[in-house]
């Protein structure tokens, strides 16, 4: 507000009159100058209040014991009955430990092979190669989990009678030893989940690292070179270090999603075989509600103790990234 | 990085780069960029080439590196002869092109908008959108507001509740704050253009690139829906996408025991499931491929323009 009052070319000739305007009046002069602006904001800022803060006044029914006739508000009030019920519900607390456990695994191996995977095609030395190779890395980033857990069955699929097995599967025969049907085996279902999400992701996270190489100093490995020094050692005393505040907001920012879990790729690969390691948090929420269960209280109580934790998750990571000196998101 | 072959004079014994042209830190390197990339791109080729090849060809094995045997494409002409699929296409394809066109709208409006930080409410506005990233009403709040706006069981869930799209907002309104020059909008405003001018003159035609990126990144997003059909619709196959029907190929067998019958009135005997299911990923794979080199010329700008400051 402070600015616009200071735009005006009118303004330092009357201190008294700028000084005594109330906040409507200051509005409606905003609004004057700058119509423009505003109606161009406003279709957006009527979709976003609809569609995005619309939903959330039905959070009210983690709160309450929901009668379809009554409406939201209508409804008694419960208290915390349905957190009560969600902490004892042995398979909330399952997809809970699940969810979390397969974000440590994709902390663990996915991020750490990013950077990896970012390092290595930086080194490589012909152009033509490079792009051939980013140009296959990128490409499964746009394909639908759909089609990613299609390709998935068709390569894992164990042989049923009237129908040969996938690709693994013959080649684990041909070399004489017992097909495995990988797809209904709990122990195999969370690295089933860390490779595909690896085979999809990886590239496309590529790109933000090869940015920040590409913003290296180039005389720094000159300087390295007439030192003596090889392309390991410029890797890892020039390149790795001159990443490392991309990887570090990288990192964080996957902390904070500690509690999220991709129901895209989850619900598309799992089946009731594997539900003791991989269901998660967000297939249990519709599993419970509209895919099958109908206990609609209970999917939006946890739903809403998943937004708060996700905001407390980002809110600690982000104190770290402001520290780091980059843009953030606000 | 030309500087590689570095040499090291004091060393007696010539390296291997020396010898050979190279050393096994070259090899690894190139070895695994190309086992990754090979992963990535090898299973669709074989989907592509499975999905081609006669199926007497196909039970014999091997790597389907090139079609063997001839290309056979009854099992595309078995997709295309059940009406399911045709309907699907069409719903997916029309609600690509009206959803993406919607979205980039109203995103492009408001992320420029919010970007003129010194008018007086925006950055209000920005804390309210970016927020809505990080807490949501959830499924069944999301629900219960569809059914009060009717709008449930209709088309247009699949479309208007993605009229705003807080991702491409964040991007778009980086793109606008640093990268389209200051001084440009400033010179038409003393030469005479107002408010309306600079956004349709200079703005929306410098914006263009940018634009074109979103927009294929959101019709990809679109093409790939499934979600809204599955929450809101459910169960109305006159309106499902294309997404849906390869996910009930994938996984419901009652779908491909339709699909197979279908086949019947042109072909000797049933196809088998897994090659439609090939076929099937081929044609939601398709479109996706036919932009991916314009996706791929941009994207790599579109993601980064908002990640650096300049």
């Amino acid at each position: 507000m402070a600015k616009t009052a200071a735009v005006g070319p009118a303004q330092p000739k009357l201190p008294l009159r700028a000084r005594v305007r109330t906040l409507p009046q200051r509005a409606l002069l905003a609004l004057r100058k700058y119509w423009f602006i505003y109606l161009l904001a406003l279709p957006g800022i009527i979709f976003l209040l609809l569609f995005s803060y619309g939903p959330m006044y039905g959070i009210l029914l983690a709160f309450k014991d929901f009668k379809i006739n009554k409406g939201v508000w209508g409804s008694p009030w419960v208290g915390l009955l349905h957190y009560r019920d969600l902490f004892s519900d042995p398979a909330f607390i399952q997809a809970f430990k699940n969810t979390v456990i397969i974000n440590i695994y994709h902390l663990v191996f996915g991020f750490s092979f990013n950077v990896f995977l970012a390092l290595m095609i930086n080194e490589l030395q012909f152009r033509r190669a490079k792009s051939v190779i980013q140009t296959c890395v990128y490409l499964p980033y746009f394909l639908s989990w759909v089609i990613f857990a299609g390709l998935v069955q068709v390569f894992l699929q164990a042989p049923v009678p009237g129908d040969v097995g996938g690709v693994v599967n013959q080649i684990i025969v041909a070399l004489g030893g017992e097909s495995i049907d990988f797809m209904k085996r709990p122990e195999l279902f969370r690295g089933i989940l860390v490779i595909t999400n690896i085979v999809k992701t990886a590239g496309y996270s590529t790109i933000i690292y090869l940015a920040a190489i590409a913003g290296v100093d180039p005389t720094l490995y000159e300087a390295a070179a007439i030192d003596g020094g090889n392309r390991k050692d410029m890797l890892l005393h020039i390149t790795f270090p001159r990443i490392l505040p991309s990887v570090a907001v990288m990192f964080l920012l996957q902390v904070s999603q500690l509690f999220l879990s991709n129901f895209d790729q989850v619900y598309n690969l799992y089946n009731t075989f594997v539900y003791s390691t991989g269901d998660v948090l967000s297939t249990y929420i519709y599993r419970i509600s509209l895919g099958g269960g109908a206990e609609f209280e209970l999917s939006t109580a946890a739903n809403l103790l998943l937004n708060v934790l996700g905001l407390l998750a980002l809110v600690f990571s982000n104190k770290f990234v402001k520290k780091l000196d980059v843009m953030g998101i606000f | 990085m030309a500087v590689s072959g570095v040499q090291k004079p004091r060393v007696p014994r010539k390296s291997l780069r020396q010898r050979f042209g190279f050393n096994f830190y070259d090899v690894f390197v190139v070895l695994f960029c190309v086992a990754f990339a090979v992963i990535c791109f090898y299973p669709m080729w074989y989907v592509f080439i499975a999905s081609i090849t006669p199926y007497e060809e196909f039970v014999k094995g091997g790597l389907m590196l090139w079609p063997s045997g001839g290309v056979d494409l009854q099992y595309y002409k078995t997709i295309f002869s059940n009406s399911s699929f045709t309907t699907s296409l069409w719903i997916s394809a029309s609600k690509t092109v009206i959803g993406t066109l919607l979205s980039l709208l109203i995103t492009s409006t408001m992320a420029y908008a919010v970007s003129k930080v010194h008018v007086p409410g925006m950055k209000l506005i920005n804390v309210l959108a970016v927020f809505t990233m990080f807490f949501t009403g959830g499924l069944i709040p999301t629900y219960i507001l569809y059914m009060d706006l009717n709008l449930i069981r209709t088309y247009w869930v699949m479309v208007l509740p993605y009229g705003f799209s807080i991702t491409y907002f964040i991007i778009m309104r980086n793109y606008f704050s640093y990268s389209v020059p200051k001084d440009l909008e400033d010179a038409a405003r003393i030469d005479g253009c107002n408010e309306v001018g600079v956004f349709f003159r200079v703005l929306l035609p410098l914006s263009k690139p940018m634009l074109a990126a979103v927009g294929l990144f959101l019709a990809v997003g679109f093409w790939n829906d499934y979600y809204s059909y599955m929450m809101y619709i459910a169960n109305k196959s006159e309106l499902q996408p294309f997404a849906w029907v390869l996910r009930r190929v994938l996984t419901d067998s009652a779908m491909m025991a339709q699909v197979r019958q279908g086949a019947a009135d042109f072909s000797a005997q049933l196809p088998p499931p897994m090659a439609l299911r090939m076929a099937t990923i081929i044609c939601a794979m398709l479109p996706i491929m036919c932009v991916y080199p314009f996706l791929q010329k941009h994207f790599a700008k579109g993601i980064l323009i908002g990640a650096v400051k300049e």
